[in-house]
């Protein structure tokens, strides 16, 4: 029942919207009064930090193998930092699917790179479906550069050990997968899979999810602000003691 | 048969024609549309004293031409006890089929995606009101990883003032939003609920309004006898901005608008919504200055005699609406080539009184089933659900299935289903 492309909607005139509004930005600091967006096209863009992005689950548990073959827990690369996380093969080509989700994470990339604040507190995740052949060689030849610890926003490119150890992180967020068949009935290396991406919090827990119909990425970009914005007031909050905040008020 | 596997191949196709709608009217976020021959078709079905066993039930139906069970009950899943059945919704996967009743506010969960021809309870959901402070869950949208569950009443004063639930997947409340009270604008919400329809390529979403708890658990004779409780009926539709979950405008749609559909031809901008008590069709859609209005363009039949326009299926390239009248037991099409002025194209009488429509993808075949709510049906037996072809001129019935004679209750909402592909296994 599955394909391999699924929910599909136009992501071109999204993409040109979003480079038509790149770098145009005013990016919120914590505390800051959010400002109304100015409807730029028929498309309702909230500002960001004027809403809330209710917790939908908790993050997923396990072990995953970086791309230099260590064994490391997937809670490692969802913590921390707002993370967009997907679940990709390196050989697909599907340009509806993980290329698409590939462009979309790249677009955002290059967005909060001209946002340095915002960036050094966001990193990208790309997993592989496919452990017999997405190697961690493979993955970090996959990522290439933009894979290099050295990048001021960190691009994980991940594999797992077996299926066995993947499948659990599938089944717990929901992202369904299946192996096509040839005429004998043998597996192929082609993939049916939903087309996803996962945003989590600070503290890993998935805040929303994109699937083709979502991927609007001047609403991902107001997503991942609204998290940093909650992070920041969060922050600030702890940072005053409870007597003073009561004082505040 | 066409199995799905073979439409997604044409992805060109596919990224072409956005899905919107049912095959026609499901969520634009659920996955596997059927754009071929269905093999299945899930029927939410009342439970009826001295009808079978009583209980509400998850009816599934052969529709397979090609099955030597085609037109035939295949299986018949009773849940516990019977609460007016009412709405169902897929998971955005399609593996799961959620089913509300109104009565005890009661949501199961079916899996239907293991074998669709043998569907499996595999949750309860009975504590709506406790976790989300809203009663009578009717519709059922999905969204990735979660469901949009949009509701008719509230467990204080039983009225129609009600909201928005958002469910993950797992069946936890993830958040609720009380409808609009206050004004927008010039206009009062009345904070009424009904259906919630999204258009994803502009972050809006449509919220319609029905009446609460104590009118739709009243039998309908009684009910139009009381001028205070046929006062409480929804007026207003509320446009939110999806993503905040924010309401942002508030529309004055008198007379209970119901079912909301989103054209889903591409870059069309628009839906359309009935109004039952008043009888008319609202289109909505912003004006030449960006702003969103909702307006009549047109009546259902004579809205002088309340025909009650209850469901409606939109076609796939937004250019036909299907509209059932509960009154008249008439099923109408009206020609939506110019939305801002609806024609009405045909009319054929297909029951004593139906209900639900739901069409194919590719609109040549209608099934209709009969029941609108326990209390509301009118008094006889005509219950079923039919097969009808249409060839572009007229309505051919293919087959029925008596669901008293056959001592099931009452058919209300749905849905369609297909075998899996043969083609595919699991991970590994």
């Amino acid at each position: 029942m599955w394909r391999r492309c699924v929910d599909h909607w136009p992501l071109l005139p999204v993409l040109l919207l979003f480079l038509l509004l790149s770098g145009t930005e005013n990016v919120p600091t914590a505390g800051a009064a959010p400002q109304p967006v100015p409807v730029r096209s028929q498309l309702i863009v909230p500002a960001a930090g004027s809403y809330r992005l209710p917790v939908i689950q908790p993050g997923p548990r396990g072990m995953v193998l970086d791309s230099d073959g260590r064994d490391m827990p997937l809670e490692r690369y969802i913590t921390g930092r707002v993370t967009l996380l997907s679940f990709m093969y390196t050989y697909c080509t599907d340009a509806t699917a993980c290329p698409a989700l590939f462009s979309t994470l790249n677009a955002l990339r290059e967005r909060l790179l001209n946002a340095p604040a915002l960036a050094h507190r966001v990193r990208l995740v790309s997993m592989s479906f496919d452990p017999a052949n997405d190697t961690p060689e493979a993955m970090k030849n996959y990522g290439g550069e933009l894979a290099r610890p050295s990048q001021s926003l960190r691009w994980h490119f991940l594999t797992s050990r077996s299926v066995e150890r993947l499948q659990p992180i599938l089944d717990e967020l929901g992202q369904s997968t299946s192996v096509q068949l040839d005429n004998l009935g043998r597996p192929t290396r082609l993939y049916y899979h939903q087309v996803k991406l996962f945003l989590f919090d600070q503290q890993g827990r998935v805040r929303e999810i994109y699937s083709p119909a979502f991927l609007q990425p001047e609403l991902i970009y107001r997503d991942i602000q609204t998290l940093l914005l909650e992070a920041g007031t969060a922050q600030t909050h702890a940072a005053v003691p409870a007597d003073r905040r009561r004082q505040a008020q | 048969m066409k199995f799905l596997p073979v439409a997604s191949l044409c992805l060109s196709v596919l990224l072409a024609c956005p899905v919107r709608a049912d095959e026609t009217c499901n969520s634009p976020y659920m996955a596997n549309l059927i754009k071929g021959q269905e093999d299945y078709v899930h029927v939410w079905t009342l439970g009826i004293k001295g009808i079978g066993d009583g209980r509400d039930k998850l009816v599934t139906i052969d529709v397979n031409p090609a099955s030597p069970k085609y037109g035939k009950v295949i299986n018949s899943l009773s849940v516990q006890g019977h609460g007016d059945a009412h709405h169902v919704g897929f998971t955005e996967d399609r593996k799961y089929l959620w089913a509300g009743r109104l009565e005890d506010s009661k949501i199961f969960v079916f899996d239907v995606g293991t074998d669709p021809a043998h569907p499996k309870l595999v949750k309860t959901i009975d504590n709506v009101p406790a976790k989300t402070g809203f009663v009578g869950p009717h519709t059922f949208y999905a969204l990735p990883g979660r469901m949009l569950v949009g509701f008719l009443s509230n467990p204080r004063d039983k009225g129609g003032a009600t909201g928005i639930a958002v469910y993950n997947n797992k069946g936890d409340v993830v958040a609720s939003y009380p409808n609009p009270t206050g004004k927008i604008g010039d206009v009062q919400g009345d904070g009424y609920g009904y259906d919630v329809a999204i258009n994803p390529a502009r972050n809006a979403m449509l919220t319609s309004s029905f009446t609460g708890y104590d009118n739709y658990r009243t039998d309908l004779d009684k009910l139009i006898k009381d001028p205070a409780a046929m006062q409480k009926f929804g007026n207003t539709m509320v446009l939110w901005d999806f993503k905040a979950m924010q309401p942002l405008q508030i529309f004055s749609t008198p007379g209970a608008p119901l079912e909301v559909r989103w054209s889903q031809s591409p870059g069309d901008n628009w839906a359309i919504t009935a109004t039952a008590l008043t009888s008319k069709l609202w289109l909505v859609r912003p004006d030449a200055n960006g702003r969103w209005q909702a307006r009549d363009v047109g009546p259902i039949g004579d809205p002088a005699s309340t025909p009650l326009p209850v469901d409606m299926s939109i076609r796939a390239d937004g250019k036909g609406l299907w509209v059932n009248t509960f009154m008249d037991g008439k099923t109408r099409l009206f020609d939506l080539s110019n939305p801002e002025a609806p024609r009405q194209v045909y009319e054929k009488v297909t029951g004593k009184h139906v209900n639900m429509i739901s069409q194919s993808w590719d609109g040549k075949r209608l099934y209709i089933t009969t029941s609108l709510l326990e209390h509301w049906d009118l008094g006889n037996d005509d219950h079923f659900i039919k097969l009808y072809h249409w060839d572009g001129h007229e309505l051919s019935e293919q087959w029925k299935i008596d669901f008293y004679k056959e001592k099931l209750g009452r058919p209300h909402h749905m849905k369609f289903s297909a075998k899996p592909a043969p083609n595919v296994a699991s991970l590994r």
